[in-house]
């Protein structure tokens, strides 16, 4: 048995960067054999690794599909973060995963979808966006909410034109202020401002959101206001986490492990859970 | 094989004759108290104690484990692991219960291999309490007095003798070493009462039913906040705990090439940075709400609620350990009246 804290080692193909402290990296598996064990859904996180200085989870931004790579877009906050800002196209990182409970991409099949995202959020639902673009005549309406701190925070702008021509499919964007001198034809404010020109009803759609855990109680309580149900929200949770296999203990919610249990939960999941802000 | 008496006497011999096959551990006095450690002289073994300073957890999930090796170029490898087979040497009803519990911890979904490897490598000769600490509680928790699962030999101290009972093929082919005599049906019925004399004379006791789901239906009950201004935070009930797995994991970074490696070290809720995200947000700052998740994981959401029927229900065994060490006299069993079962 392939012992589970052991890394795979990737390789960085390529570095894009997409705000002043977020990149996005491209990153291939180097050994053939480990490419093939890498079974990935939209929502799961990944342990990145660097000898000596440690391990950090991250979300996937793309998944390998027709190609062996994937993204993973990062901002930097932290230790493991800083040290990945310097590296760059040819750098070797450790990898474990992929972990967690994904996004609901097959149970929202014949449904409409609205994406809720904050900030960094709008990484991890991006190969949701992906897979409903591949598989548009599978899925319903499809409706994207996205608000970041300045025009400038907000992440792959280059690909705002494509995702609103795929059919049925709208984006809307806010930020919380604009510096002077930026043109911004669009709203700004906290994103549950969007709420009141959104298309998606609560009939047949599912919601999943991702952002600040401040940002995500807004979300829902707006969303519960508009008479969405409680099992029809999916939020991704941000806690700690050391290991992501459910050993550290450090992403506990009472008895929930955030790094098995989710990180994609439904928001009936959650209720009377201690320790949380949403 | 039937239940067997050994003499205290013809104990030793026993222990002697195993040292080539096995690491022996047990308890032995350290000071005042009694620690589980290697047994070199076998006058060194004490059967004869109360509780441990820490559990035997210790022997399978260390404080320190280094699990990872970077080579001189940064690529892993795993650690190894050491390979001679462990006895271990009584170990009371709720330590046995720690461990059966933290083999599911280990063990679901996705193994933490050196655990469980240790695990697998190790056999267990628990024994009956006939004794009774003063914080000592498992019979309030359905742990103890008296071993029922997990060992391959119990022992019951039934005065100048042992009883001695086995339960796995390993525990037979030992005790076969033992110069034992068959059990009488007295040699049982002493057994017997010995354990309902040590039930009598718990003085911590919990009422567990419907405790659980208060403790969760209550998440703004008072004391944690009144709990929460007295608590140190020094996470030595963490520490001692037979069942908190909470780990870190962490590098550490070496400047010869070769010699960087990642280790796991025990962590505790306790502790301010145990649930720092990013940014510096924390999802249990208060000393309040960190005393809620160690006490609510114990008596309410861990244990069967996590892992699926562990024979206590809880996390908690009632060893005990973390009253006797709070520096400030934080009680578990007294939080659990307070909050209160139906």
């Amino acid at each position: 048995m392939r012992d589970p804290y052991l890394p795979s080692t990737v390789e960085i193909v390529n570095v894009k960067r997409q705000t002043v402290d977020v990149k996005t990296y491209k990153v291939r598996f180097a050994k053939d054999q480990e490419k093939r064990k890498f079974p990935v859904m939209p929502g799961q996180f990944i342990m990145i690794s660097i000898p000596g200085l440690g391990e950090a989870p991250f979300s996937l931004s793309a998944l390998p599909e027709k190609t062996d790579t994937f993204d993973t877009t990062i901002r930097t906050v932290g230790n493991v973060t800083s040290v990945l800002n310097r590296y760059g196209v040819g750098a070797r990182l450790g990898v474990r995963g992929p972990y967690g409970r994904p996004w609901p991409v097959k149970e929202a099949k014949e449904k409409n979808v609205l994406l809720i995202a904050g900030g960094i959020g709008l990484a991890p639902l991006r190969p949701v966006i992906k897979t409903i673009q591949k598989n548009r005549r599978s899925y319903g309406d499809f409706e994207i909410l996205y608000g970041a701190r300045t025009p400038s925070d907000q992440l792959f702008t280059d690909e705002y034109e494509e995702w609103r021509r795929t059919p049925r499919t709208s984006l809307s964007l806010t930020v919380d202020s604009v510096p002077t001198g930026v043109a911004w034809p669009h709203k700004t404010g906290v994103v549950t401002g969007l709420f009141d020109d959104m298309e998606t009803s609560p009939e047949n759609s599912m919601v999943m959101t991702c952002g600040p855990e401040i940002m995500m109680k807004f979300v829902v309580r707006g969303l519960l206001a508009r008479n969405f149900q409680k099992n029809q929200i999916y939020v991704s949770l941000e806690r700690r986490m050391r290991c992501g296999m459910g050993h550290c203990g450090h992403c506990q919610i009472g008895g929930r492990f955030v790094c098995r249990d989710g990180p994609v939960f439904t928001y009936s999941e959650l209720e009377g859970l201690p320790d949380l802000a949403l | 094989m039937k239940p067997a008496i050994v003499m205290k006497k013809d104990l030793n011999d026993f222990v002697s004759e195993l040292r080539d096959e096995f690491l022996i551990l047990g308890p032995r006095k350290k000071r005042s108290q009694h620690v589980f450690s290697g047994i070199d002289d076998v006058q060194d073994l004490d059967l004869d104690y109360l509780t441990t300073i820490l559990p035997p957890k210790k022997l399978f999930f260390p404080p320190k484990d280094t699990v990872l090796l970077f080579d001189g170029i940064g690529e892993p490898v795993s650690a190894p692991l050491e390979k001679k087979k462990q006895l271990v040497f009584g170990i009371h009803s709720c330590d046995l219960n720690g461990l059966l519990l933290l083999d599911k911890v280990f063990q679901k979904d996705i193994s933490y291999p050196r655990y469980i490897e240790r695990r697998k490598n190790a056999t267990i000769i628990a024994l009956t309490c006939t004794k009774v600490g003063d914080t000592c509680f498992c019979d309030s928790m359905g742990t103890g007095p008296a071993p029922i699962e997990g060992f391959d030999i119990l022992l019951t101290d039934l005065g100048n003798r042992f009883l001695v009972e086995t339960a796995t093929a390993e525990g037979r082919r030992l005790a076969a070493k033992m110069k034992t005599i068959e059990a009488k049906d007295s040699d049982l019925k002493l057994k017997t009462s010995l354990v309902s004399e040590t039930k009598m004379k718990f003085r911590k006791k919990v009422n567990t039913k419907g405790l659980a789901e208060t403790l969760a239906r209550r998440l703004d009950h008072p004391i944690w906040k009144q709990l929460g201004e007295k608590d140190l935070a020094c996470a030595q009930c963490v520490m001692s705990c037979p069942t908190c797995f909470c780990m870190d994991i962490r590098d550490q970074w070496e400047n010869a090439p070769g010699e960087t490696s990642r280790c796991v070290e025990w962590d505790a809720c306790f502790l301010l940075e145990f649930a720092e995200v990013a940014l510096g947000g924390n999802f249990r700052k208060d000393r309040g709400a960190r005393l809620r998740q160690f006490m609510g994981h114990n008596l309410s959401w861990g244990g069967s609620a996590q892992y699926g029927p562990v024979s206590g229900q809880h996390k908690c065994v009632g060893c005990g350990r973390c009253i006797r060490v709070c520096p400030v006299g934080i009680d578990i069993t007294e939080v659990a009246k307070e909050i209160g079962g139906n």
